[in-house]
């Protein structure tokens, strides 16, 4: 397994995916941040403490790195996994006598761990940028590390690590149930960007059948994408899904639950796709 | 011998009996019955879309029968006994490959998966089919040969008792060709099997002790080399042309004449589908009549066996002469 493991980090290092999204995801935060430091905030000024103050500036980096993140994270996993299936490699593994379902887990913790240094290069970045953007405005971005704001990176960090894990994990099943890397790019973003829309058509039916009082968590905001943004909810910032800003939200705890079994779910379902897959042509 | 007894026959690396398969409506396997003697090259052969793929792509799991029992290395087997696997190499359809990983890269990559296999191996199946020197490009720039070369090495890895190889002169130049047959001689002079499929009848005459002869996924000719083409060989002789009516007449008693069909061809020759080993015969009855042969000589002819074996088709295929199957037929 450890052998298959390192294969794959070896295949996922060498895809120019890899490095694209990280290029992309560190790019924009440089642009956002530097546009911050430099414009001092535009019209609204006061609003760049927001950005360049701990604790407050760790919901953005939050943003930043689960928010965008988690929509790169599901496009890569997508890509990666149906690689094997648009080249046909599949074809030579499974020839070769390796299990379905040892290669699908062990290409999904290469993934994972990739994730994990990705989320971590990239928080360090975010903290980086922050002092570089209120540098730049004359002042200074306070401790990021104080004990006031510590457990919250903990927290957020965890919490938003898991729910990339899961976003990814949903590309990654959906590109190995379709066989495809564009299909399973295509369909995980467009599912994410789905269920938020739907999310929140159906926030809107609940307002209008209630009688204007904050209205109680519901069903929708359970579903893959929406359950996320609830985690995601415990760390300062602002979040991504109309649905789960408007509801009543989950609890973190069984948004963590929720979430952590979408995650099984998800590879569990890859892992079986690949295992009755009939691999011809 | 018994179903049971074939598929325990430890002479015997592949066995297969009653091997069915479908695609929807369309059948790919109709009672495959295949006999793969060890430590030979079996040559598999077949027109497009007559299921030696969808043999191949179950002998290796890709894919499940529908019906039928299967016997690789002495023993029953089935899509889910992966230990079987990894004493069979293979290369099945097209070689596939990460184009952004080199040549080496790949091969890490691939042996890292399956059974357990020493790095040096890489090196060793590189040398095996000439691709040191490239070994560290990258494998989109590869040429068609090279990838097929490329996924002969892959087949090599584990060192396998059993090499199952779908069209593996495709793209190779001369040379190349000539180095795979001595490579695959090489394995089968150290007790390997190898089953090569293929539609270069020229090619399998020439690599092959025993050939097998699908059509419309069924088997309809299975067995040595020479004893296949003993079937589709000619003598031609040359008589006078005032001579010819009468030489005719003599040698039907023998086998069907033919005739030149090209016109202006010498008017004097004429063809006898009939072994090579009766041109004895032939001289004897011309002679008696006193017709005197100006030439004879013999061929062995794969292609008219092929021809003549898979002509025969059942019903619902293409007799263009493309040998096509049905539309959505890649089997």
């Amino acid at each position: 397994m450890t052998g298959l493991i390192r294969a794959e980090i070896l295949k996922l290092t060498r895809r120019w995916a890899t490095w694209v999204v990280l290029v992309l995801l560190l790019g924009m935060m440089t642009l956002v941040y530097l546009l911050v430091g430099l414009t001092g905030g535009g019209a609204r000024p006061d609003a760049t403490g927001f950005v360049t103050r701990f604790p407050a500036a760790s919901g953005v980096i939050n943003q930043f790195v689960f928010g965008l993140g988690s929509l790169l994270a599901v496009a890569w996993a997508a890509a990666l996994a149906g690689g094997d299936w648009n080249w046909g490699v599949i074809r030579v593994i499974v020839a070769r006598g390796e299990g379905r379902i040892r290669y699908v887990l062990a290409k999904a913790i290469a993934l994972a761990l990739a994730l994990v240094i990705a989320v971590l290069i990239a928080y360090l970045a975010g903290i980086l940028l922050t002092m570089l953007a209120a540098g730049l405005l004359g002042g200074s971005a306070g401790d990021p590390l104080a004990a006031r704001s510590l457990s919250g990176f903990g927290e957020s960090i965890a919490a938003g690590t898991l729910v990339l894990l899961q976003r990814a994990a949903i590309g990654f099943a959906v590109a190995i149930v379709l066989r495809s890397q564009l299909a399973g790019v295509v369909v995980g973003i467009l599912f994410s960007i789905g269920e938020g829309i739907l999310s929140t058509v159906l926030l809107a039916l609940s307002f209008r059948q209630g009688d204007g009082d904050p209205i109680a968590t519901q069903w929708f905001q359970y579903l893959p994408f929406g359950i996320g943004d609830s985690l995601l909810a415990i760390a300062p910032g602002p979040s991504g899904n109309l649905g789960s800003l408007l509801g009543e939200p989950v609890d973190p705890g069984i948004a963590a639950v929720v979430v952590a079994a979408y995650l099984v779910a998800a590879i569990a379902i890859a892992a079986l796709a690949a295992a009755r897959a009939e691999i011809a042509g | 011998m018994s179903t049971e007894d074939a598929l325990r026959d430890p002479g015997l690396a592949i066995v297969t009996r009653g091997l069915g398969k479908r695609y929807g409506s369309r059948v790919a396997l109709e009672g495959l019955d295949l006999d793969v003697p060890r430590g030979r090259i079996y040559g598999f052969l077949g027109p497009n879309g007559s299921g030696k793929t969808t043999t191949l792509r179950i002998l290796v799991g890709l894919i499940r029968p529908d019906t039928g029992s299967i016997s690789v290395l002495g023993a029953p087997y089935d899509w889910r006994d992966r230990r079987r696997m990894f004493r069979i190499g293979s290369m099945i359809e097209t070689p596939a490959f990460y184009p952004y990983l080199s040549g080496r890269e790949n091969l890490a990559v691939i042996a890292a998966a399956g059974p357990p296999t020493p790095r040096r191996r890489v090196d060793e199946v590189l040398d095996a089919v000439g691709l040191h020197g490239r070994a560290a490009d990258k494998v989109k720039g590869y040429s068609l040969g090279m990838r097929q070369r490329l996924g002969i090495a892959v087949a090599l890895l584990s060192d396998p008792e059993l090499l199952l190889l779908d069209e593996p002169a495709n793209g190779l130049d001369p040379a190349g060709i000539v180095a795979m047959r001595e490579l695959l001689r090489s394995l089968t002079a150290a007790g390997k099997t190898v089953l090569v499929s293929s539609h270069i009848l020229s090619e399998i005459e020439v690599l092959a002790d025993v050939v097998g002869i699908i059509a419309h996924g069924r088997l309809v000719r299975q067995g040595p080399i020479q004893q296949i083409l003993a079937e589709g060989s000619r003598i031609r002789v040359r008589v006078e042309p005032a001579e010819r009516d009468r030489a005719i007449a003599l040698l039907a008693g023998l086998a069907p004449v033919d005739l030149p069909a090209i016109p202006g061809a010498d008017p004097g020759l004429l063809s006898l589908r009939l072994a090579a080993g009766r041109s004895a015969e032939v001289t004897r009855i011309l002679g008696d009549a006193g017709i005197w042969l100006q030439g004879l000589t013999t061929e062995s002819d794969l292609e008219t066996v092929f021809l003549a074996l898979t002509a025969e088709a059942p019903t619902g295929h293409d007799r263009s002469g493309w040998g096509m199957a049905p539309p959505g037929d890649h089997a």
